[in-house]
């Protein structure tokens, strides 16, 4: 594999983005200020060329049995220490800059500056005439950058600077519009809250070493092993207590950073943002982060099955308790980023069912059409003027009929409407779900029917029915941007299309293209094989062989999950294949339950759908208010910390500084007593007090 | 006078008394604190002229009772002019309290000249004659006379009658008190011990021990020190005319008549002021 | 009658003196305190003149001394004396008191 022209060439796919993101910050300022794209599109460009030309390279390799296809490349001796003693014997902690290359990573690169370049051409046409159009553009490369480190990390520690790196830019990039408090405060309450899963991640990078003695996961070319294939081999006492925790651990950070409750409460204030923001970062790329690190150290997953089961059910229950929330939203960029949460949700079944596989082909697919729906989100923001609010506007297909088209496709795709890209991924979680628990697979059913429900409910309401446009402009509220940027567009682009600059649509097209026929990808479980070869499936699924009988069909599924190719007898292939038709069905008919009821009450009727409404103002209250978990936040942590600090601040104002004040007032009382009795300003006063001391001299010096 | 004072230094070459007995600090702490009571009994004060008397037998008491310790401090060998030491000292003693203690300032001052003299009186025994002269001169001759000149100054200013200040003395206790442990501390520390001997005398004094010996010695010894004393006195005399000289009024002191310009006083000494005013031209006696 | 010695002497002086500090400090006269401090004055000449005496040897350098000193400290007092009674005059001059508490431009 080292041949490749890709592997060769690797570092550039992280460095092209940093280059093009300090040209576009430092030079890009000024008058040069509407050039700040193009560095950013040459090098996220190239970037996502590269990893193209990485997959395919990857793709083409013969294929050994029983031996996966990764490479890891070290660039750099980053951290040295001396000697540490451990439980396990004495390590070095040695962290390097180097770069791990298997399937999984090309995957997620492909998907990152893939997405990411479409994006970036998005955001020319969105964000022409900002105040800060360099600044956007050197974030989004700063970002690009940091999530190829964090894809493409051969240890813990290249992780977590990516992991560290996006959040930094997620809020940067939601606290775009700084001058707004709103926006202020989400990207304070990103990174915040992100932070409390980050603090679990640190822990568990600490107790990996503890254990294993490092931190890489597949070894280094120096020969040391990595800690996930330590952990397919025996344990000592120390390293099996290990294990028992760490996964507890690193879920934290992943739940943290990929919003399952009860860390979730980020991503729709995260919305602040502007919406390409919104679309790479918090729809397809960094809110998969948490799934990635869980798919790459799946082997110290599989092994705990509390571990497994807590992210199963909580992926389970964050999918559904969103999936109530978006039925009541009516903020566009809201309903999407309850979408996103809730899919989220579904990845993390897909891996706590013990088959990432799905997991991360349903992290491709939503990538796609996500992206989708957010940027024609923000077409329809541009023309209505930056207003939002789906009740204020209603059948604009007239108004924007490309878009129409687009956002149909995204909101199928979303819905899993049948041979789509959605359905195709879905169906797969739904099936594992299904195996392993039937409870959880009917809750998935039923989260893909509210899935369905809402996104069609939005796109009836919006696109659909009669035509109602906002005429006042937006009043600051929602995501506004400048209104240059509404005017300019009215100017340039003339017509019928007046409203759908080419630089906007066109993304979108390479986008739906992608969410139409992206279920194939999997087709004959082609994706599945090829992430199959990755080590980090290859150990899970040992790990997973060495916990399970593998006579039961049962068994042999599991090891599918991680994409292994299984040999099964004609009897088993057959059930097994029955099996998933049925799911198919069923899914793709609750679908279209599930649209065909938003028809029913979103346009064809739409009265009714009010009347329903009002026959539950209560629960519909509840769902709008996001079940309150913001105010039960604040009063249950916001406030006590807040009230403590108080408390401190009043102990240090008052007790320590009191007794500061109070060693400043002793001599100066002690002065004022002393000036007082003394300086009275009488000469004889003065003189009994002269006397005084000569008394006192002849006593020490004649008698004592 | 030489022979008087070769004999006289012989019989005061016997060693150290031998049956001397150290005063206790107790007895003098005892003393000196009774004595300070009526020393505070005997300052001036509101109360009444029977508290000064009893205060003035109180402080006698102790001096006498102190007289007596004294007497046994020493053994007795004789000495002829040892009674005029008692008297002597009990004078000056005696007048110096009541330079302390006297209400009306004129008697302080005669008191004073009392106690010079009899201090005169102590230094003419111990052979200090000529210091004995110079004292009477200097201080009983010239030293009082201004004083009781200012005192004249003062009281005539003030219309005769004792003022405030006279009345009543400041804090009488504190001073007493301190003034008192001084004292006793110092006593103490001089009675801590045997009675100091003459110092021996191994070959005899040949120097003439009057008035031209010291003479003598003034002039060849101190020769510096002597000049240096009469240009202090000098400065002292210039110092003194331009401290007491009437000053040049400016224009914002207070002068009634409302003269614009500087005023200047003049330097008549019968420019007396009168009580009441501070305006220089206005003048106790008629124009000279 | 006893014999004298040093300490007899010293006696009278150290109680002279005394009795001087006490009137400075406690009579409201100025020139009655001006008198104390001439009163100690005079209690330190007899200390000295006592010490000189009693310290007298073959050689009668100390005696003479001593009586400089006196001599000295006599034109110390008078120059002081001068002094004080002029300023007590100005300072009359400005009260018509010679309370010493009419001054308390020192207070703290």
């Amino acid at each position: 594999m080292e041949q490749l022209f890709a592997i060769q060439h690797a570092y550039l796919i992280p460095l092209l983005p940093l280059i093009g993101a300090v040209i576009a910050g430092f030079f890009c300022t000024g008058e040069r200020k509407t050039l700040a794209h193009w560095p950013i599109w040459i090098g996220v460009g190239a970037s996502a060329i590269l990893s193209l030309s990485l997959l395919y390279g990857m793709m083409n390799l013969p294929h050994v049995e029983g031996k996966g296809l990764s490479y890891v490349q070290d660039y750099y001796s980053w951290i040295t220490t001396g000697a540490v003693r451990l439980p396990g014997g004495q390590h070095t902690f040695n962290v390097g800059v180097s770069y791990l290359f298997d399937p999984l990573t090309a995957v997620m690169l492909c998907v990152v500056t893939g997405v990411g370049f479409l994006i970036t051409v998005f955001s020319a046409g969105y964000m022409k005439g900002e105040e800060g159009y360099s600044r956007f553009f050197a974030f989004l490369g700063l970002f690009i950058f940091m999530m190829t480190n964090l894809v493409m990390g051969a240890n813990l520690v290249m992780l977590y600077l990516g992991w560290e790196g996006v959040g930094l830019c997620s809020y940067l990039l939601i606290g775009y519009y700084y001058e707004k408090p709103a926006a202020r405060d989400a990207a304070k309450k990103a990174f915040l809250v992100n932070r409390i899963g980050d603090f679990g991640f640190g822990l568990g990078i600490m107790l990996t070493f503890l254990a294993f003695g490092t931190v890489s996961f597949f070894g280094d070319t120096q020969g040391t092993d990595g800690f996930l294939n330590m952990a397919t081999h025996s344990l000592n006492a120390f390293q099996q207590n290990a294990l028992k925790w760490l996964p507890f651990l690193l879920m934290l950070g992943a739940f943290g950073k990929s919003a399952q409750f009860p860390l979730y409460v980020w991503l729709p204030d995260a919305m602040e943002g502007p919406t390409p923001v919104s679309a790479l970062i918090h729809a397809a790329t960094m809110v998969t982060a948490g799934v990635y690190m869980i798919a790459r150290c799946g082997t110290v997953f599989v092994g705990n099955e509390a571990a497994m089961w807590t992210i199963a059910i909580v992926g389970a229950f964050t999918a559904l308790f969103a999936a109530t929330i978006a039925l009541r939203q009516f903020d566009l960029k809201k309903v999407f980023a309850y979408s996103t949460i809730s899919q989220l949700g579904f990845m993390f079944v897909g891996v706590g069912v013990l088959a990432p596989v799905a997991g991360v082909f349903h992290l491709v697919t939503h990538a796609f059409f996500k992206a989708l729906l957010f940027l024609s989100s923000g077409v329809v923001m541009h023309a209505m003027a930056g207003n939002l609010d789906m009740r204020k506007m209603s059948g604009i297909r007239r108004v924007l009929p490309i878009t129409r088209w687009l956002m149909l496709i995204g909101c199928a795709a979303l819905a899993g409407f049948p041979l789509l890209s959605g359905f195709f991924s879905k169906d797969e979680i739904v099936a594992a779900a299904l195996q392993r628990s039937t409870v959880l697979g009917i809750v998935m059913l039923l989260t893909a029917f509210l899935t369905a429900y809402y996104t069609f409910r939005l796109y009836f309401r919006v696109f659909e029915g009669p035509e109602v446009v906002p005429e006042e402009p937006a009043d600051g509220q929602g995501h506004g941007h400048g209104h240059d940027a509404g005017h300019e567009h009215e100017e340039v682009e003339h017509g019928k299309h007046k409203h759908e600059p080419m630089l906007m649509i066109l993304p979108l097209v390479v986008l739906a293209i992608g969410a139409l026929v992206g279920g194939w990808l999997n087709h004959d479980e082609g994706m599945a094989r090829f992430l199959g070869q990755s080590p980090s499936f290859i150990a899970s699924a040992r790990v997973l062989q060495a916990q399970h009988e593998l006579e039961s069909a049962g068994g042999l599924e599991l090891a599918a999950g991680y994409g292994q190719h299984v040999e099964l007898s004609a009897r088993a292939k057959e059930t097994t294949q029955f099996f998933h038709l049925r799911v198919m069905i069923i899914s793709g008919f609750i679908a279209l339950c599930g649209i065909g009821l938003a028809y029913m009450l979103h346009l064809h009727n739409r009265k009714a759908g009010d009347a329903l409404v009002a026959r539950y103002p209560l629960l519909a209250r509840l769902l709008e208010r996001k079940y309150y978990v913001d105010e039960i936040y604040q009063a249950a942590i916001v406030e006590p910390l807040r009230a403590s600090g108080r408390l401190f601040f009043g102990f240090d104002n008052r007790i320590i500084d009191g007794v500061v004040w109070l060693i400043g007032f002793i001599p100066q009382g002690g002065g004022f007593t002393v000036k007082l009795t003394t300086q009275r300003g009488q000469l004889q006063g003065y003189a009994l007090t002269m006397l005084l001391g000569i008394v006192v001299i002849v006593w020490i010096v004649l008698c004592a | 006078m030489q022979g008087i004072v070769l004999e006289q230094l012989a019989m005061n070459l016997a060693p150290a008394v031998a049956d001397a007995q150290a005063i206790s600090p107790l007895l003098i702490v005892v003393l000196c604190a009774v004595a300070g009571v009526g020393t505070v009994l005997m300052l001036p004060s509101r109360r009444e002229a029977a508290f000064r008397k009893i205060g003035g037998a109180v402080a006698l008491l102790a001096a006498v009772i102190f007289g007596a310790t004294l007497v046994r401090f020493t053994a007795k060998a004789n000495d002829p002019m040892g009674l005029y030491f008692w008297i002597f000292g009990a004078i000056a003693i005696f007048g110096a309290l009541r330079v302390v203690t006297h209400r009306r300032p004129v008697y302080s001052a005669l008191y004073f000249i009392l106690t010079v003299f009899a201090s005169a009186g102590l230094f003419v025994l111990l052979w200090a004659e000529f210091m004995a002269a110079a004292l009477v001169l200097i201080y009983a001759g010239a030293i009082m006379v201004t004083y009781v000149f200012v005192i004249m100054l003062a009281a005539q200013a003030g219309g005769g009658e004792l003022s405030e200040g006279e009345m009543q003395s400041r804090e009488p206790v504190a001073s007493c008190a301190l003034g008192f442990g001084m004292m006793a501390l110092l006593l103490y520390a001089i009675f801590d011990r045997a009675p100091a001997a003459l110092a021996p005398v191994t070959t005899p004094i040949t120097e003439d021990l009057s008035v031209r010996g010291l003479a003598h010695y003034l002039f060849t010894n101190q020769l510096v020190n002597l000049e240096l004393a009469g240009v202090l006195l000098t400065m002292a005399m210039v110092g003194a005319i331009t401290i007491a000289r009437r000053r040049l009024w400016s224009a914002q002191s207070s002068d009634q008549t409302g003269a614009q310009g500087i005023v200047i006083g003049d330097d008549d000494p019968h420019s007396i002021p009168v009580t009441g005013t501070t305006d220089p031209r206005r003048k106790a006696y008629p124009e000279a | 009658m006893t014999e004298l010695t040093l300490e007899h002497y010293l006696a009278v002086g150290t109680i002279m003196f005394a009795i001087g500090v006490i009137g400075f400090m406690a009579r409201r006269n100025l020139i009655i305190m001006f008198l104390s401090t001439e009163l100690m004055f005079q209690g330190i000449a007899i200390d000295l003149i006592a010490f000189g005496r009693y310290r007298l040897t073959s050689n009668p350098e100390v005696f003479f001394a001593s009586q400089a000193f006196v001599i000295f400290v006599l034109v110390v007092a008078a120059a002081e004396a001068a002094l004080a009674l002029g300023l007590v005059v100005l300072l009359f001059r400005q009260k018509q008191t010679l309370d010493p508490q009419a001054w308390q431009e020192l207070k703290n």
